[in-house]
């Protein structure tokens, strides 16, 4: 019997586990925190859509490392980048006492994890993002639009996208976070709020659907959301032909491979599906490939 | 490494007591980054099965209390594939490489250790007749004369060495290692996960796709060491202690109470290099503790 080859595209085996300072901790909206950490060999290494596993050291509750998307790298007086920054919203034990962690004090991380996003398509691209899930697209936008390169050795997109667009939802507008870093980076933002707070009134979904009715050739998608969401854009996306990426986020132990917790259902040639591990084969899976079922 | 650190466990010889266990680190490769494999004393791949699993519905693990909630359900592609994508690479790295293996009876225990019997790179094969996943709880493990007979089924079609990792699921696991050793094996892993379940009430669901799961980092070391000490006073063959192990304090207290070796589990999951740097820290202990050899200090405990 021949085995299939071992394809794994986000193990990555320069990552490193290190206890590192956080020079930086802010609020950017409600529950919403911007945490900042000194880690060059790790930020030297990062692309996006790549995540790292942050805890709290030698602290056993909890216990696991929680996995938080490349937010960007920040870079030192030499312009070379000094450490990577992730944004994470409140939702339970690990990021409650997250929030409670100062300037100074030292967190756990190991990474780089996972393959990123491919490299910014030429033509449009559109980043869809739903709640929390807009943290992975500040890093793509900046690549894409020119403003800073990523990985090592430096990747290289084969050219510019024409157009760049954030469509970004969230509930209500108190939880809109890094509009500032959005706009700086030069992004065409469109808002949507489930109470019309603030942008269209409804779903992102509602976004994407318009801007994809504006025939521009060669529209390539990025999203990041909710399941539910992220069911709904993939659907849109394949009634009109167009690639579109989804970024998985599913519990994980580990997030390096060995646990076998974060499984999601892949397509496999003879059209049924087989579990594979999101943190190893992902978490960046083109939509079609998964069984959204 | 020293020599000092050197383990004999019956017919399997370890470079070292510190061991990773099965389900806990991949297939190695996973580790690369993170694990120097050769100060290792060894190496224990995620359990193979005859036939390929898909494993368990999602979710598969929950965080509770200092500790953590599994249901993978032995998801693994089978025997044929661990040969073929897998066993050259581990028997690559340079340290010693047990495998796992889980049938649904004594035949198909017999036939995948003869199969993996003909690879004599293989350190040891550990039978996996413990995972709480895979049976509603019908373990194999849970029988003294299925665990003897399974063991004796494995050492007559298989030369290397065999290793009981045993189910804490039991009533009396002093009477089930007694079995196993009746059976040949050369050592005992104790314990695999005890069985429990996490709740979302609000829902009134369980929070694990498989319901129940296997508990398993710090919070299981105080039964896990029990069973560990309980076994040491009984049984006669070696054990290698399992549960919940995170740092050096941890890797002492169970050589203590009477595990000539450890496995590293959980904490691999939230500490990757641990297992690496525990060999090291143990080289001190042993050094500071006047000893020359670390088997000086194995079932040392005091008692009145």
């Amino acid at each position: 019997m021949s085995a299939p080859a071992i394809s794994l595209p986000g193990c990555v085996p320069t990552a490193c586990q290190q206890a590192v300072p956080i020079v930086a901790h802010d609020q950017l909206a409600k529950g919403t925190f911007r945490l900042r950490l000194a880690c060059p060999e790790i930020a030297r290494q990062a692309i996006p859509g790549q995540f790292f596993m942050i805890r709290e050291p030698n602290r056993i509750d909890p216990l696991l490392g929680r996995p938080f998307a490349l937010y960007d790298t920040y870079l030192d007086a030499q312009g070379q980048p000094a450490g990577i920054e992730v944004v994470y919203l409140v939702v339970g034990k690990m990021t409650s006492l997250m929030s409670t962690w100062r300037v100074g004090e030292l967190a756990e991380i190991w990474g780089p994890l996972g393959n990123g996003f491919p490299l910014p398509p030429a033509g449009r691209l559109l980043l869809v993002a739903g709640g929390i899930g807009q943290t992975p697209f500040l890093a793509i936008a900046r690549e894409a639009l020119g403003g800073r390169q990523y990985g090592q050795p430096l990747r290289q997109p084969a050219g510019q996208p024409q157009q760049v667009t954030l469509c970004y939802g969230v509930r209500s507008q108190e939880y809109l976070a890094g509009l500032e870093d959005f706009s700086s980076v030069g992004l065409d933002v469109q808002i949507a709020t489930d109470n019309g707070t603030r942008g269209h009134h409804g779903y992102v979904t509602d976004l994407l659907r318009a801007q994809l009715d504006t025939i521009v050739p060669d529209t390539t998608v990025y999203c990041c959301g909710p399941e539910p969401m992220m069911h709904a854009v993939a659907k849109l996306c394949a009634e009109r032909e167009v690639t579109c990426y989804l970024s998985l986020e599913t519990p994980m132990a580990c997030g390096f491979g060995a646990c076998f917790s974060c499984v999601t259902k892949v397509r496999q040639p003879d059209e049924t599906w087989d579990y594979r591990r999101v943190c190893v084969e992902g978490p960046i899976f083109k939509a079609t490939d998964l069984y959204l079922g | 490494m020293s020599s000092r650190l050197n383990v004999e466990l019956n017919r399997l010889s370890l470079a070292n007591p510190i061991l990773v266990a099965s389900g806990t680190f991949g297939y190695a490769r996973e580790m690369a980054a993170y694990a120097n494999f050769s100060k290792l004393g060894g190496v224990i791949p995620k359990t193979i099965t005859p036939q390929p699993r898909a494993g368990n519905p999602t979710p598969r693990t929950v965080e509770t209390a200092s500790g953590m909630l599994n249901s993978i359900g032995l998801d693994n592609d089978g025997l044929d594939a661990f040969i073929a994508k897998h066993l050259d690479y581990l028997l690559s790295l340079g340290t010693a490489v047990i495998a796992n293996i889980a049938g649904q009876n004594a035949d198909e225990f017999a036939a995948m250790a003869e199969r993996l019997g003909q690879y004599d790179k293989l350190a040891a094969i550990e039978l996996n007749i413990s995972c709480p996943n895979v049976s509603h709880g019908v373990d194999y493990g849970t029988d003294p004369a299925k665990t003897t007979e399974v063991i004796r089924r494995v050492r007559e079609a298989c030369p290397l060495p065999i290793i009981a990792k045993l189910t804490p699921n039991v009533t009396s696991i002093v009477q089930i290692a007694q079995a196993a050793a009746d059976g040949g094996a050369d050592a005992v892993s104790l314990v695999n996960t005890f069985q429990g379940m996490a709740i979302n009430w609000r829902k009134r669901t369980p929070i694990l796709g498989n319901v129940i799961g296997g508990l398993s980092g710090p919070a299981i070391k105080p039964l896990a060491l029990r069973m560990v000490w309980q076994v040491s006073q009984k049984v006669k063959i070696p054990i290698i202690g399992v549960g919940g192990i995170s740092n050096i304090d941890d890797v002492m207290e169970f050589l203590v109470a009477g595990a000539s070796a450890v496995q590293i589990g959980t904490a691999n999951f939230f500490d990757p290099t641990l297992a690496t740097r525990l060999v090291d820290q143990l080289d001190e202990v042993v050094a500071a503790e006047g000893c020359r050899h670390v088997s000086e200090l194995v079932g040392t405990l005091k008692t009145k």
